[in-house]
């Protein structure tokens, strides 16, 4: 039967022309010559016809197998070509920049301020916030500061009037913490504070400071200094070595300031240190039972420490920022750099 | 306050401990030491060397060859100093010195043939003047070989040492003396004062009356006859130079060295500019007028306390003495105030002159009353030493009601239940004992009661004393323990709210600006009622602002600058208003409320090789405002509303409200706005309050199924008059319609010439679904068909079409 023949043929003709084919336009082609209506497949079917009754069903099964092999082999390399090529991979060139949308970004010092609030929050610590327009009493009074005691010059004030200022740390939030609940109380305080000093690259008439309180009924200066220490290794690096040395806050007694090594020069001295090999990054010490008695808790039965901590310094130190006023000019050259 | 080292040595036994040590203890006891001097550095290899011989050189007019001796050796060195001359002692640099003017080395040199082994140094090369004349010539009793540092007294350490306002007994070297003989537990040696005294008695010659016991509590008077003003010895005015003070006269001197030696102020008058030979402690009269030693004329109040005598002024107590009775050359006869002022007082008056002085720093943080009898026998000593004269006999002490030293009792337990730690029985006594504390009580098993001496105004409870025993036993001695602890009760996060804003707006490409909440009044008045300052650093800073806005203008205008062009910025901050138009007595008067500000400007797309550039308009604020509503969920609970009060700021604006109250406003920023800020191009922004945003409540979200029906989607445009706003139309559209439709999006909208003038064309999307079913073709027509009719109709459109 030549029928049978020509199928067979046709069979390894279309095997060793789809083996050539490299691209969708000669599969194209190929596909024009075999499967197309007026293609060998089809003109195959039509000489079916012709073929005698009793060869039918076998030329007939011969045919269907032909057509669902070519189809298929077809129907395989156009997928396997399509996704090599999307569509034309000669279009597409791979170096160009993508579309890219801009997502802005949070301030240096709000980064860093939410580094410090992580670590906080990891040691049981909640967050608080007070007015950044405060009553002399907040702000000084009620922190054991006396009126006209010159504790009072360590912290230059922008007065409203006689009995309302710029809060000039954020520990009036402290006070207001405590006159609103009972121990214990475990809480950060953070916002922005004021200072009236003379604008220069070091200081800037506004800041913002981290507050710290924990009030219980054992709580402990040694305490203080393991909650400190854990936070500085976290934050600036588990192999830090630190030193806490007695300083003076009217609210606080003891009162201490707390150094780590300068992580540029590691000790030896230099400029970013003074020279010391210690850089300061806060105050700290016990509420002084002062400030117990003022807000209504008894100093015989509660204990507490608090600390507090500039965050632009923080971020001066850590980013090595020549300049506090490039926080606030708010300069994109400086603002897309973190 | 500076500190010598070599000074403070003579009061305690530093024997044996490194200066490396005695800065480092220092500081961690709390006298932090911010600063080192070492006044001989940099004089190494330098000494004093004998001429034995000078020759001229043999090859140039101006040079000498000398022959020097220090003692075991001798060099031969080539001078070019006119001056030099056999038998002179001179400064020497050796071979490997460096010069401390210029900072080379001396090396072994042939100058004109002639070796040098080293230099002779003028003082200019030396550091210690500007003479530049010739070499230094030194003391002929001096031993060649001395170290120069030695040889001229400058092996000596200044401490720069930070004084917290609590320790006014430490503003000596006796008082820092005493914390380093507790440090080191070593002896203190207080000078001894032996007077010899004439046989005159004061009061023949001076009286002293006190009117005002209250601020001048101790008021004691010493007189010395006949002195001769001149200059101090060198002991004297090396110390006085080593802590940067000035040498004036040997009287002046005195005074200066006590107040650094013993923190105790003096002052020296004239007794004979003193009219009736009397001091009168009393407060000024308001307006009274003085002249300060500084030669400035001083306006006081009756607050003030005046040093006088029988007719005028002569001081301000504590602070600074005139002109009319300040010790001259002529001076003969000298009446010396050592006294104890009130604090408070004193700084008030400080204060309000503006006039600090190391008098004035001394009695506002509190000095000893109980030392002004010694302190005034001190430099009554000093100054017959120094001076001759005779000291009268007697002292007048004005003395009404003795500060007696204050009892404190310390209970050991307390040491652990503050410090966490306990400190041995017997270091805790040792500690106080050596800050100069007595035993009043004899030790009990759990307590122990001291008396405080009255330089140490600081320690006045238990707890003041438990910081002392801590402080000297030293801070690092106190173990770091982390215990793990939790606080029962809900955590609080007061700023999660804003921190979540502030994710959002980074999500939609918007920098975070932090700007100055201190403006000029006028530009605070622009956008509110500004809470203003007392004092404020200048004017541009002089009031609160009332609004993100103008902090914003100034980031922008900044950054055109600079040539940033194009800016997404927010900023979250409170605004301040005053609420009330008087002064502020409470906290009702002003409000103080966290703002969020959104601003663009610029180009919203720049040129790419994807895209063509884009300015930011107000849709693009719109978008993202609504955007930004949606990521908190308020997006549906809001109303929007347009231009709905005029406001001077906006070119137009509109609003975003909650039950008719505003809650955040925004538009294109008015041209005389940006014409303040030198800004010009359009900026749009928008702000929110969001104390009222963050109490809106947000609807509880559930899950609602996924739709399971298909959406029926048809599109319909419009021509319509241009004053007729699409939300308009969407308005009518969801109104003239069942609930079947969902969704109604304006997706294009165009003006042209065939439209005709005032007209525009616009086409919405309307989508239409039900939950529970498909949807039939005709039930959509139906509702669709309404919609549209109700828009030609009642808004009198063209209906251009369907899809
Ligand atoms: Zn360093």
């Amino acid at each position: 039967m030549d029928i049978l023949q020509t199928i067979k043929e046709t069979d390894k003709s279309f095997s060793q022309e789809i083996q050539k084919v490299q691209d969708i336009k000669s599969l194209e082609e190929l596909r024009v010559k075999y499967l197309s209506r007026k293609g060998i497949v089809s003109t195959l079917f039509d000489d079916l016809k012709n073929v005698s009754r009793e060869d039918k069903p076998l030329v007939g099964k011969s045919l269907n197998e032909l057509r669902n092999s070519v189809q298929l082999r077809f129907d395989e390399l156009k997928e396997k070509l399509e996704s090599v090529s999307g569509k034309d991979h000669t279009l597409v060139d791979l170096s160009l920049p993508g579309r890219k949308t801009e997502l802005g970004s949070k301030h240096i010092l709000t980064q860093t301020l939410d580094e410090i609030k992580t670590i906080f929050k990891g040691l049981g610590f909640s967050i608080f916030e007070g007015p950044e327009l405060e009553s002399d009493y907040y702000n000084f009074e009620a922190l054991n500061f006396p009126p006209d005691h010159p504790a009072r010059d360590m912290q230059d004030t922008f007065f409203v009037n006689k009995s309302y200022l710029l809060r000039t740390h954020t520990s009036p939030v402290q006070v207001r913490l405590m006159t609103s609940q009972e121990p214990p109380v475990r809480a950060i305080m953070p916002g922005k504070v004021y200072r009236n000093e003379a604008i220069s690259a070091r200081s800037y008439c506004l800041f913002h400071q981290v507050e710290g309180l924990y009030v219980d009924t054992d709580v402990t200066f040694a305490e203080l200094k393991g909650t400190l220490v854990s936070f500085a290794r976290q934050f600036y690096g588990s192999d830090l070595k630190y030193r806490f040395r007695p300083s003076f806050f009217p609210f606080t007694e003891p009162s201490a300031e707390m150094d780590i090594t300068c992580f540029l020069c590691h000790g030896k001295g230099c400029r970013m240190c003074k020279g010391s090999g210690w850089l300061e990054i806060l105050g700290c010490g016990m509420v002084d039972p002062n400030v117990f008695k003022e807000v209504g808790y008894d100093p015989e039965k509660y204990t507490g420490y608090a600390f507090g901590m500039g965050i632009e310094r923080i971020a001066i130190l850590k980013y090595d920022i020549p300049d506090i006023r490039m926080y606030f000019e708010n300069d994109l050259r400086f603002l897309k750099q973190f | 306050m500076k500190i010598s080292l070599n000074w403070l040595k003579e009061y305690v036994d530093l024997e044996g401990i490194a200066t490396a040590e005695i800065i480092d203890k220092l500081t961690i006891s709390g006298l932090e030491v911010e600063d080192v001097e070492e006044k001989g550095s940099g004089f190494d290899n330098i000494v004093v060397a004998y001429v034995k011989e000078r020759k001229k050189h043999p090859n140039a007019d101006k040079l000498s060859v000398c022959t020097v001796s220090t003692g075991d050796e001798e060099f031969n060195v080539v001078c070019g100093a006119p001056n030099v001359e056999a038998g002179q002692n001179v400064a020497f640099a050796k071979i490997g010195a460096i010069i401390p003017n210029g900072g080379f080395k001396i090396t072994k040199a042939k100058l004109r043939g002639e070796v040098s082994m080293g230099m002779i140094c003028s003082e200019r090369e030396l550091g210690i003047s500007d003479n530049h004349q010739g070499i230094m010539v030194l003391d002929s009793s001096l031993e060649p070989g001395t170290p120069l540092k030695e040889a001229l007294g400058l092996d000596d350490v200044v401490l720069e040492v930070a004084i917290t306002p609590n320790r006014p007994d430490a503003l000596s070297h006796i008082g820092v003396a005493r914390d380093l003989a507790a440090i080191f537990n070593r002896k203190m040696t207080i000078p001894e004062v032996k007077l010899t005294e004439c046989s005159e008695r004061i009061e023949k010659y001076a009286s002293v009356e006190v009117q005002d016991t209250t601020n001048c509590p101790r008021y004691t008077a010493r007189l010395i006859k006949n002195v001769t003003i001149k200059e101090s010895p060198s002991w004297l005015k090396k110390k006085l130079t080593s802590v940067g003070l000035r040498p004036i006269n040997n009287i002046v001197d005195v005074t200066n060295f006590i107040l650094y030696e013993l923190g105790q102020p003096l002052h020296s008058f004239d007794l004979d500019r003193l009219e009736g030979q009397k001091v009168v402690v009393r407060r000024a009269s308001d307006g009274e007028t003085f002249t300060t030693l500084d030669s400035k004329e001083r306006r006081l109040t009756s607050k003030d306390l005046m040093i006088c005598d029988s007719e005028k002024p002569v001081a301000i107590a504590g602070v600074m003495g005139g002109e009319n009775s300040e010790v001259t050359a002529e001076t003969k006869n000298i009446l010396l105030e050592s006294a104890y002022f009130n604090p408070s007082s004193i700084r008030k008056t400080a204060k309000s002159l503006i006039l600090s002085t190391d008098a004035s720093y001394r009695f506002e943080r509190g000095t000893d009353p109980n030392v002004t009898p010694y302190a005034a026998d001190r430099a009554m000593q000093l100054m017959a030493e120094l001076g001759g004269g005779e000291i009268l006999t007697g002292t007048i002490d004005v003395y009404p009601e003795k500060i007696e030293p204050r009892t404190v009792t310390l209970r050991f337990n307390q040491i652990k239940r503050i410090l966490g730690f306990d400190v041995d029985r017997k270091d805790v006594k040792d500690i106080l004992l050596n800050l100069g504390l007595k035993v009043v009580s004899a030790e009990g098993q759990e307590e122990m009661t001291f008396e405080v001496p009255t330089f140490r105004p600081d320690l006045e409870r238990e707890i003041d004393l438990i910081e002392e025993i801590a402080r000297i036993n030293g801070y690092d001695k106190i173990p770091a323990v982390s215990k793990i602890s939790i606080t029962l009760g809900g955590k609080t996060d007061q700023s999660s709210f804003r921190d979540r804003l502030r994710d959002i707006a980074n999500g939609l490409g918007f920098y975070e600006i932090i700007s100055n909440s201190l403006q000029s009044r006028e530009i605070a008045q622009l956008t509110g009622k500004p809470v203003e300052m007392l004092n404020p650093l200048s004017s541009d800073m002089a009031a609160l602002r009332t609004s993100l806005l103008p902090g914003a203008l100034y980031a922008v205008s900044k950054n055109l600058n600079v040539g940033e062009k194009n800016l997404k910025l927010f900023e979250i901050g409170h605004i301040f208003n005053k609420l009330s138009d008087g002064e502020i007595k409470d906290f009702s008067d002003f409000s103080e409320i966290p703002g969020m500000m959104l601003l663009v400007s610029g180009k919203a797309e720049t040129v790419k090789w994807y895209s063509k550039e884009r300015p930011f308009d107000i849709y693009d604020l719109k978008g993202l405002v609504n955007s930004f509503l949606e990521k908190i969920c308020l997006d549906n609970v809001l109303d929007d509303s347009y231009n709905l009060v005029e406001n001077k700021n906006f070119e137009y604006n509109f609003t975003k409200t909650y039950k008719n109250q505003v809650v955040g406003r925004g538009g294109l920023v008015s041209k005389e706005m940006l014409r303040k800020f030198d800004i010009s191009q359009d900026v749009y922004c928008f702000e929110f309050d969001l104390n009222l945003l963050a109490d809106i409540p947000v609807p509880q979200k559930r899950f609602n199924g996924l739709l399971k029906f298909p959406k029926v989607l048809r599109d319909c445009a419009f021509i319509l008059d241009t004053k007729v706003t699409g939300q308009e139309v969407v308005g009518l559209i969801y109104k003239s319609s069942s609930g079947l439709l969902k969704n109604v999006e304006l997706f294009d909208i165009f003006e042209s010439k065939n439209l005709g003038p005032d007209k525009r064309s616009m086409a919405f999307s309307l989508e239409y679904y039900d939950e529970n079913r498909t949807l039939k073709d005709e039930e959509v027509d139906k509702d669709f068909n309404r919609a549209v009719e109700a828009v030609i109709k009642q808004l009198n459109a063209e209906f251009r079409g369907t899809s």
